[in-house]
């Protein structure tokens, strides 16, 4: 459902000349599956799904969604995609049903279609209650469950959530993280990133850890917990960071001492 | 693009805007209330409004001729000199020529410190031998000599106030018998001196006509032919006229303004709230937005423009009708309604202006990150645009071939003849307005788009500005090639220092020693310098960012023939230009002055200064240096044309900048398919030195080799070509471009570096 190989991006950068977000990422994600996507901030995480989401491009590397590839078939991609990230905010001056019912149509739904599908998703949602309240009026919780909808609106293979329960109370994120797992056991392909591991040991099939653009490891958490040695996930994912630097100090040390 | 697309997003924002008070206050509510407004402010000021009197001292009273006296007894004005104009009033205070007065610059002193401590606004001295000098000045021919001058004035301020005073001053001996002292930083004293002259003028006119009664001459000789003036306007057009300039400027004005705040709030305030991200990741298409948004901002532009107009004309009437029952019939001579055609014309105007505003805006507030941000943008926007709306207002412009070049200005121009009623010469300028405002519109929203599509704009990250860091990056991450943005730079830095060079060096260049100086200065120092410095300094090989690689046999023989058969049609475009954009008298004189001058010298000179010097500085900078940077990123139709623009904006005659930009298209296409300036340079120089040496040879009346009658003939002093090789220089030119195309250049263009998102 979702490939992505050898994925690449830098950035021009005025103090290292180019910085690299992304360095060869390569990850598969399957139908019916959360993907959790782990790392601290700055791991690529977001570059990452947005390339997925055709909102950024490669610098090199390829990735397919639903079978389209994100550069020659972006739009294709778009309309197989529901993207929900922090960066994706909704609209102040509409209310909810304003909001959904818009992107649904910029989905292509036509009306009676959009009209049945925009009850499912408020039923689905719990948000027949907020229907007629205004972006600006509405709590964070409720803001992201009009995001959910707006992404969902038109029924998507593949759903992307970037860091979706950032700012969320602890009830608004346990509805997210039931949504989320009702999707998926709809059929959905769903890639979910995140830096708390309580929701990744909760919902995550599959997870993989980026740090500094590249990924340090990719599995199912019993696989991982072999693989290293270490039951608990959260225990993992420092001893990977910690690896991680150490490796990179040494090389970096090496480099100087060549010099 | 999917239109469907456009309209929905057309709509969500149109309803965002309409929902949002601030936006709604600008457009709609603000014009409504500003001009009645201050059309009440101007009323309410209208009352306060009086003219004072002034005060004037009139010293030497007892010198003014008796006969036609300037003031009676009581020192008022006498009742014959009174007009209308003179409202308010002058009040004199008159005393005697002082007995003592033997040091006249004592008492002139003593006159300017009294102005200067406000107790007067002005003084005329009346200098003893006033009356006598004026019998003498009639035997000479001139009735009186007035000087005029001001408090602290250096010198004796005897300067006469008209010219033909001055003749008549030096045709008589001594000096100027009355002297009018008044301070011109002070408003009184300038209204002072202004009504005193207005009623010396009458008084001086009284008094001619009184000597001529005397010698027994009818007085009408003074005006021997009465002129009676015949104004074919229609009332309702010459009452159009102020409007017709006023209303343009205020209309595009406030479309410019319209645009600004949706576009800000649109691109950068979306970015803000981070609305902008989740419609990117929608199925609409970078161009569909842009389409989208741009028609929203275009409806906000227009709707602003419209109601300011409305508004400001329906209370601008009121006032004015105010004005009339008032007691200022004046007004309703100069002012009447704006005729309906003519709002029908300004709507016309609006529509591709504001969607030219509306693109640019939208490109500019693209960049920005945030509101604050986006208007720090767009103030440079406005600086860059409003002179563009207020050069039609300029009273010696109207509309002609090189003002409708001028994108915006060129619009207002042909609006301003179609109100006027002058439809003849706005359907001439039709085509080329219509093509710049097209031409400008779709550049602005390819602009819009570019920006749209660039993840750089987008997804720009802030980031703190350091000069240490920023030279070091230039220097870490030279590449070949300039960038774009430094080939722009180095074109604009070559403009710009042109300008001042000109500035400087103005007039002084009128002899050989002066040309061949300013010429190796502008080609070597302004045009070379820059673009050397810059590949030195900005790129890791002076071969590549130059264009300096060793062309193909194929392609140097190519440019050969162009240069050879394209150089008649080149002196015929040139030709045409010149009659399509004729230049003034005085520059005509001062080339013709310059070209004696450099046709004195040896034609083997000439060529050398003045066609292969410029061929080689300006081809090293314009198809080197900036046409390589511009065309780093693939895109080589606007590399072609941008370096043609900066290669032809600094010939500085318009005629010889169109030709040349023409030109420039030329060398590019050359410099491109060649891949070396090495065969632009022997093109460009080639095209120099053949126009030279026919001018020189014309010039020294040079007969044409019987060998080359076929090629040539002679015509009002210069050599031109003959029709038969007009024609096969064009055959020259056709086989040249087959071999440039058919045989790319060796190096294989450059990798595309800019990420877009479609």
């Amino acid at each position: 459902m979702v490939e992505a190989i050898e994925l690449t991006k830098t950035y021009p950068d005025l103090q290292r000349g180019a910085f690299v977000a992304l360095d060869r990422v390569s990850f598969v994600v399957g139908e019916g599956e959360v993907f959790g996507l782990l790392g601290p901030n700055g791991a690529g995480k977001t570059t990452a799904l947005r390339i997925l989401s055709t909102v950024l491009q490669p610098s090199s590397g390829s990735a397919r969604v639903n079978g389209f590839d994100v550069l020659t078939h972006s739009y294709e991609v778009r309309h197989s995609i529901g993207f929900v990230s922090s960066n994706t905010a909704i609209y102040d001056r509409m209310t909810a049903w304003e909001m959904v019912a818009y992107f649904g149509k910029l989905y292509g739904l036509e009306p009676p279609q959009l009209e049945e599908r925009m009850h499912r998703v408020f039923d689905q949602l719990q948000m027949h209650e907020i229907r007629d309240v205004p972006g600006a009026k509405m709590s964070t919780g409720m803001r992201q469950k009009v995001n959910i909808a707006r992404a969902i609106v038109h029924d998507p293979p593949v759903l992307v959530f970037d860091e979706a329960s950032l700012g969320l109370d602890i009830l608004a994120a346990r509805s997210l993280l039931q949504v989320i797992a009702s999707l998926r056991d709809a059929g959905k392909c769903i890639i979910f990133s995140t830096h708390i591991m309580r929701e990744v040991e909760r919902l995550c099939d599959r997870v993989g850890i980026l740090y500094r653009g590249r990924m340090l490891a990719l599995g199912t958490l019993p696989e991982l917990s072999d693989r290293y040695g270490e039951a608990d996930f959260e225990e993992l994912f420092f001893k990977l960071l910690l690896q991680a630097d150490k490796e990179r100090h040494t090389l970096d040390d090496a480099v100087m001492g060549r010099r | 693009m999917n239109w469907r697309h456009v309209q929905l997003i057309f709509q969500r924002e149109m309803l965002d805007q309409l929902r949002d008070r601030r936006t709604l206050f600008t457009i709609a509510v603000l014009p409504l209330l500003l001009y009645p407004l201050m059309g009440m402010l101007m009323m309410q000021m209208a009352q306060f409004k009086r003219d004072y009197p002034v005060r004037v001292e009139i010293i030497g009273i007892d010198n003014w001729p008796s006969d036609v006296p300037l003031v009676d007894a009581d020192g008022k004005l006498v009742p014959e000199l009174e007009r209308d104009e003179l409202r308010g009033g002058i009040e004199f205070t008159v005393r005697s020529w002082p007995a003592e007065a033997a040091d006249v610059s004592n008492l002139m002193e003593t006159t300017r410190q009294a102005i200067a401590a406000d107790r007067f606004d002005a003084a005329l001295l009346v200098f003893p031998d006033f009356e006598q000098q004026l019998r003498s000045r009639l035997a000479a021919g001139g009735p009186m000599s007035l000087s005029a001058q001001e408090p602290g004035q250096e010198g004796d301020g005897r300067r006469p106030t008209h010219a033909k005073d001055e003749e008549a001053s030096a045709s008589t001996a001594g000096s100027p018998s009355l002297q009018l002292i008044a301070n011109l930083a002070r408003d009184r004293s300038q209204t002072a001196r202004r009504r005193l002259e207005q009623v010396l003028d009458r008084w001086r006119s009284r008094w001619v006509a009184r000597q001529l009664d005397r010698a027994g001459l009818s007085p009408q000789l003074v005006e021997p032919l009465p002129i009676q003036a015949t104004d074919l306007a229609p009332p309702k057009v010459r009452k159009a006229m102020l409007w017709s300039k006023v209303l343009p400027f205020v209309m595009l004005v406030w479309a410019l303004t319209g645009a600004f705040y949706p576009a800000i709030d649109l691109c950068a305030g979306e970015k803000e709230r981070g609305t902008l991200e989740t419609l990117l990741s929608s199925p609409a298409r970078r161009q569909e937005i842009v389409w989208g948004k741009l028609a929203t901002i275009c409806v906000f532009s227009i709707a602003t423009a419209v109601l300011n107009l409305l508004s400001m004309h329906v209370t601008a009437g009121i006032v004015l009708k105010q004005m009339v029952a008032h007691g200022a019939p004046g007004a309703a001579e100069l002012l009447g309604p704006m005729p309906v055609h003519a709002f029908g014309w300004l709507i016309l105007l609006l529509l591709p202006l504001s969607a030219f505003f509306s693109a640019l805006a939208l490109a500019v507030a693209a960049l920005a990150r945030s509101t604050k941000e986006g208007q720090y943008y767009l103030m440079p926007l406005l600086l860059v645009t409003l002179p563009l709306v207020a050069l039609p207002m300029m009273p010696s412009l109207e509309l002609s071939v090189s003002t409708s070049l001028v994108p915006v200005s060129g619009a207002v121009f042909l609006v301003r003849s179609l109100i006027e009623g002058r439809y003849a010469e706005a359907a001439m300028h039709l085509p080329v307005v219509l093509a710049v405002t097209v031409g400008c519109c779709w550049l602005a929203i390819r602009w819009a788009i570019r920006q749209f599509e660039s993840e750089a704009v987008m997804f720009r990250e802030s980031e703190r500005w350091n000069l240490r860091l920023w030279v070091h990056h230039l220097w870490r991450d030279r590449r070949e090639v300039a960038t774009p943005t430094e080939a722009l730079l180095c074109g604009v830095i070559i403009l710009v220092a042109m300008f001042f060079a000109q500035m400087l060096a103005g007039a002084s260049i009128n002899s050989w020693p002066s040309i061949v100086t300013s010429t190796v200065v502008v080609q070597i120092g302004i045009v070379l310098a820059p673009a050397v410095l810059m590949a030195t300094l900005l790129t890791n090989s002076l071969r590549e960012s130059l264009r300096l690689r060793i062309p193909q046999w194929s392609h140097l023989a190519a440019a050969i023939l162009l240069g050879i058969g394209f150089h008649p049609w080149y002196r015929l475009l040139a030709s045409r230009v010149a009659v399509l954009f004729p230049i003034g008298e005085e520059t005509a004189a001062a080339l013709q002055y310059f070209e004696r001058i450099v046709m004195a010298q040896p034609w083997w000179v000439c060529v050398g200064l003045l066609a292969l010097l410029p061929a080689v500085c300006e081809e090293l900078t314009f198809r080197g240096f900036i046409f390589s940077g511009l065309e780093r990123h693939g895109r080589r139709l606007g590399a072609i044309l941008v370096s043609a623009i900066f290669f032809g904006w600094t010939h500085n005659l318009l005629p010889q900048s169109i030709a040349a930009t023409l030109m420039g298209v030329l060398l590019g296409v050359v410099a491109w398919r060649t891949g070396s300036v090495w065969c632009t340079m022997i093109m460009h120089g080639m095209n120099n030195a053949m126009s030279l040496l026919m001018a020189w040879h014309g010039h020294h009346g040079t007969p044409i080799p019987d060998r080359l009658t076929w090629m040539l003939r002679s015509s009002a002093g210069t050599w031109e070509y003959t029709t038969g090789w007009t024609v096969v220089g064009l055959a020259c030119s056709v086989i040249a471009l087959v071999i440039l195309f058919r045989r790319p250049a060796t190096p294989p263009p450059l990798p595309c570096t800019a990420a877009t998102t479609p």
